[in-house]
């Protein structure tokens, strides 16, 4: 094939010079998605936050209270830092960051105690940061427990009670949480499984949009046809096909990050989220192209590109459900092509569920691709005759 | 002198501005309305009735109460009763149900024996808030029906172990600033200051790409007309501080307002903090402009730069919890400090002194970043500086002064004529 002037591979050859001609093409199609890939893997290495900051507030000071202190065991994911004299003192550092909740013994306790009412601990956690908060409350409310355990549990045991059934007076009925496929309620697989592939295709949408539009913005559009022998769908796929290559070595350099050397749940395999990936990607140029043709304006085809990659990322409902959005919000989440590559990534990823399964979440991805074909000759038209209008 | 060529460039840079539809986008259009999509989309803030399946081997009055009482949670919904986890799996692989509630055969006699019994929960984990919903949700009857069954016991039994049951604290949970616990008011003050700095960012490297492009087709832009760097850059920096002014009021106050989310701020604390927050961010945006070349390149460049940013910002993984490294990266991004501030005046209700760290970087920022711009546009249009420069702007003006005195000869001229016209007609 070497030595033609002409077709496929023509245009194909003149796009990777095009692209080597501008920093702009490797710093989108190259930095962005490995500074993402790097960034996400790397932020929540931990997987779960540990050691919280959290602090305490001792308005009793009496036995009672100290031992309710000593109780109060420093668990993996919260660590007290810090005693604090008084409530206000606590709630400025709240309000400062310092800590993210704390526990609150308020005065009387022992005597409550002693007079055989209930007395009472407070948890107060900083909503204004949702995980740690969520977390520290599960972390204080058993400790709250335990410590509260801790004395009923001495004096049923002191009383002859076996250790069985100590805990079958306190805790008759026990919840056993079984997370499926993320044991380890880790954030790392819960976010950067969806993270990485939506950067890369953002960066898609937009690559695309900006390559084909920069030919019109340029008057290079009728050379680029005339090579392509006038064939406005060679023109595009020949134009594409490099920049395919390149984002397919991106994905699949997230994909051996995330399921080779982080070891993230992939229990189906490699191949169906290989292809998961590969779809993603021809979805999103399918997508963009058919926006590029559709609306014959650089930066309005290019601002809705924008748009939809980053509105994305929340409507594909890995951080909050789609269904607890508006139903209108419920509908349109049907036209994100990362919408379905969660789909898959649940299904075949983190819980093994049989390919038949999630086989029209395939499908909808293909559906992305030849979305062109609609309005592709619009494409042609705008391609002979279009002059650019900043 | 210099004050008066200091509005001078502001003025321009205003008509540069709202004459260019593309920047008005950013600077309006997408403050206007991307806030009002990212609050609509969370308003619910919290998930309700998620749908579970439940596999009860034990059939018993008591397993039965427990399901009932679940159903009853406004966080779960049970939509079907199966008869073994084959047939519950095989609902959560159809995406029906999210998570299944499993009561072991020996449930009922393992609590009539006085022993601990157990109920099994699976959970769907593509979403952390299934979790949340199932483990709250069951939390709750499982205490609730544990008082119970303690009172049961207790009415037939001696003192001791009253004292047991009387002995044992309490614990309440409060949670501060965030009444409803929910997504709305924790996710959006971040994308609030985030949609600020980044739609400054992305207007003025627009902004900054246009005079590129006709700087490379050698047309004269705003820089050539005055000599003073720090008139062209602090004039430029008051044209976006003005505009962002309105977009600000808008983004931060009346959009958290339009959702009825906690506003605790008070007005001298949110402009004492907004203002270096805007100022860190123009100057921020007009260091990293100058590499833009041209209109359009700033999409590719700097929008996925907000999907790292509002994480380093810490509002969703803990700062405490990040590698040093993005730590000390975070820390130059307007952003970082703006969404830690601006998130406890407004909804924890902070006053300045409590978010002094974070107004104090915003000034450095601003300081460091002014610099900077300072720097990088003495470089680039040192070249530009040329004694031919001089001439092309005495060749302007010059060509304005004949574009006027042409202008009022054709006006003259058409007059003398429409006089001629009227004399004749009233021949």
């Amino acid at each position: 094939m070497s030595g033609t002037k002409q077709g496929f591979w023509a245009v194909a050859r003149r796009e990777i010079v095009r692209m080597q001609s501008r920093p702009l093409y490797g710093l989108s199609m190259v930095f962005a998605p490995l500074f993402c890939f790097i960034f996400f893997t790397t932020l929540m290495k931990e997987g779960l936050p540990e050691s919280l900051p959290a602090g305490v507030v001792d308005e009793d000071n009496t036995p009672v209270s100290r031992s309710i202190l000593r109780n109060l065991d420093s668990y993996q994911q919260t660590e007290i830092i810090k005693q604090y004299p008084n409530f206000a003192e606590a709630r400025e550092a709240l309000q400062k960051n310092e800590i993210y909740g704390f526990f609150y013994i308020p005065k009387g306790t022992q005597e409550k105690a002693s007079s055989q009412e209930q007395p009472k601990i407070s948890i107060y956690t900083n909503s204004t940061y949702l995980i740690p908060s969520s977390l520290l409350y599960r972390d204080m409310k058993t400790m709250a427990v335990m410590a509260s355990a801790a004395v009923g549990r001495e004096v049923l045991l002191a009383r002859g009670a076996n250790m069985d059934q100590a805990m079958g007076f306190l805790q008759p009925i026990k919840m056993d949480m079984r997370p499926l496929g993320n044991p380890w309620l880790n954030y790392n697989v819960y976010l950067s499984n969806t993270m990485l592939p939506a950067v890369l295709a953002l960066m898609i949408l937009m690559v695309t949009c900006f390559s084909i539009h920069t030919e019109l913005k340029d008057g290079t559009s009728r050379e680029w046809l005339s090579l392509a022998d006038d064939s406005i769908l060679k023109a595009v796929s020949a134009k594409l096909f490099p920049q395919t290559m390149v984002f397919s070595l991106m994905a699949l350099i997230y994909l051996v990050l995330l399921y080779g050397w982080l070891g993230f749940p992939l229990h189906n395999g490699f191949w169906p989220m290989f292809a998961a990936a590969e779809l993603l990607i021809l979805a999103s140029q399918g997508f963009a192209v058919f926006i590029a043709s559709a609306i014959p304006s650089l930066r309005w085809s290019l601002s809705l590109c924008t748009l939809w990659g980053v509105l994305s990322i929340p409507i594909s409902g890995f951080s909050f459900p789609v269904m607890g959005m508006p139903e209108a919000l419920q509908a349109l989440s049907y036209l994100f092509p990362l919408r379905y590559y969660f789909l898959i990534y649940v299904d075949q990823a983190l819980n093994g569920v049989p390919l038949v399964y999630s086989a029209w979440f395939y499908v909808a991805l293909i559906a992305f691709t030849i979305m062109p074909l609609v309005d592709i000759h619009m494409l042609r038209k705008a391609a002979h005759e279009y002059t650019y209008l900043p | 002198m210099w004050v008066k060529n200091l509005f001078d460039v502001c003025g321009k840079e205003l008509r540069n501005s709202f004459s260019d539809v593309g920047v008005l986008v950013f600077f309006f259009v997408v403050p206007l309305l991307y806030p009002l999509l990212y609050a609509y989309l969370y308003g619910r803030e919290v998930v309700r009735e998620v749908p579970v399946v439940v596999v009860d081997e034990c059939r018993s009055a008591t397993s039965r109460e427990f399901l009932r009482k679940s159903d009853a949670t406004p966080d779960l919904k049970i939509i079907s009763y199966c008869s073994d986890m084959e047939e519950a799996r095989n609902l959560i692989m159809r995406h029906k149900a999210y998570g299944v509630i499993h009561i072991p055969g020996e449930f009922d006699r393992t609590l009539s024996e006085g022993r601990q019994a157990t109920v099994n929960l699976y959970c769907d984990m593509s979403g952390l808030l299934y979790y949340k919903a199932m483990l709250s949700g069951c939390t709750i009857v499982s205490l609730d029906m544990n008082r119970d069954i303690q009172m049961q016991r207790l009415s037939g039994l001696s003192d001791w172990e009253k004292d047991v049951m009387t002995m044992p604290i309490e614990n309440e949970y409060v949670t501060m600033f965030n009444p409803a616990n929910g997504f709305q008011a924790f996710l959006i003050p971040a994308v609030l200051i985030l949609v600020l700095q980044q739609t400054l960012v992305l207007g003025v490297a627009m902004l900054a790409g246009t005079e590129n492009e006709r700087r490379r087709r050698g047309e004269l832009i705003l820089g050539h007309e005055y000599d003073n760097p720090v008139v062209v850059l602090g004039g430029k920096g008051l044209a976006y501080l003005i505009v962002y002014g309105f977009t600000a009021t808008y983004v931060l106050c009346f959009v958290p307002w339009l959702f009825h989310m906690p506003q605790l701020w008070q007005l001298p604390t949110l402009i004492a903090f907004v203002l270096p927050f805007l100022l860190a961010s123009i100057f921020f945006a007009m260091s990293i402009s100058f590499f833009v070349r041209d209109r359009e390149s700033c999409f590719l460049l700097f929008v996925f730069v907000s999907v790292p940013l509002i994480f380093m910002s810490g509002i969703s993984w803990p700062t405490s919890n990040m590698p040093a490294f993005w730590k000390v990266l975070a820390q130059f991004f307007p952003s970082t400090h703006g969404v830690n501030g601006f998130a406890r005046i407004n909804t924890a209700g902070a006053l300045l002194q409590d978010v002094r760290i974070e107004s104090i970087s915003l000034w450095v920022l601003t300081g460091v970043y002014f610099m900077l711009s300072l720097f990088i546009y003495e470089r680039m249009y040192r070249s530009d500086k040329m004694p031919g420069m001089e001439f092309i702007l005495a060749m302007r003006t010059r060509a304005r002064h004949d574009i006027r005195v042409a202008a009022r000869d054709i006006k003259s001229d058409i007059e003398d004529a429409a006089q001629k016209l009227r004399s004749r007609r009233k021949k």
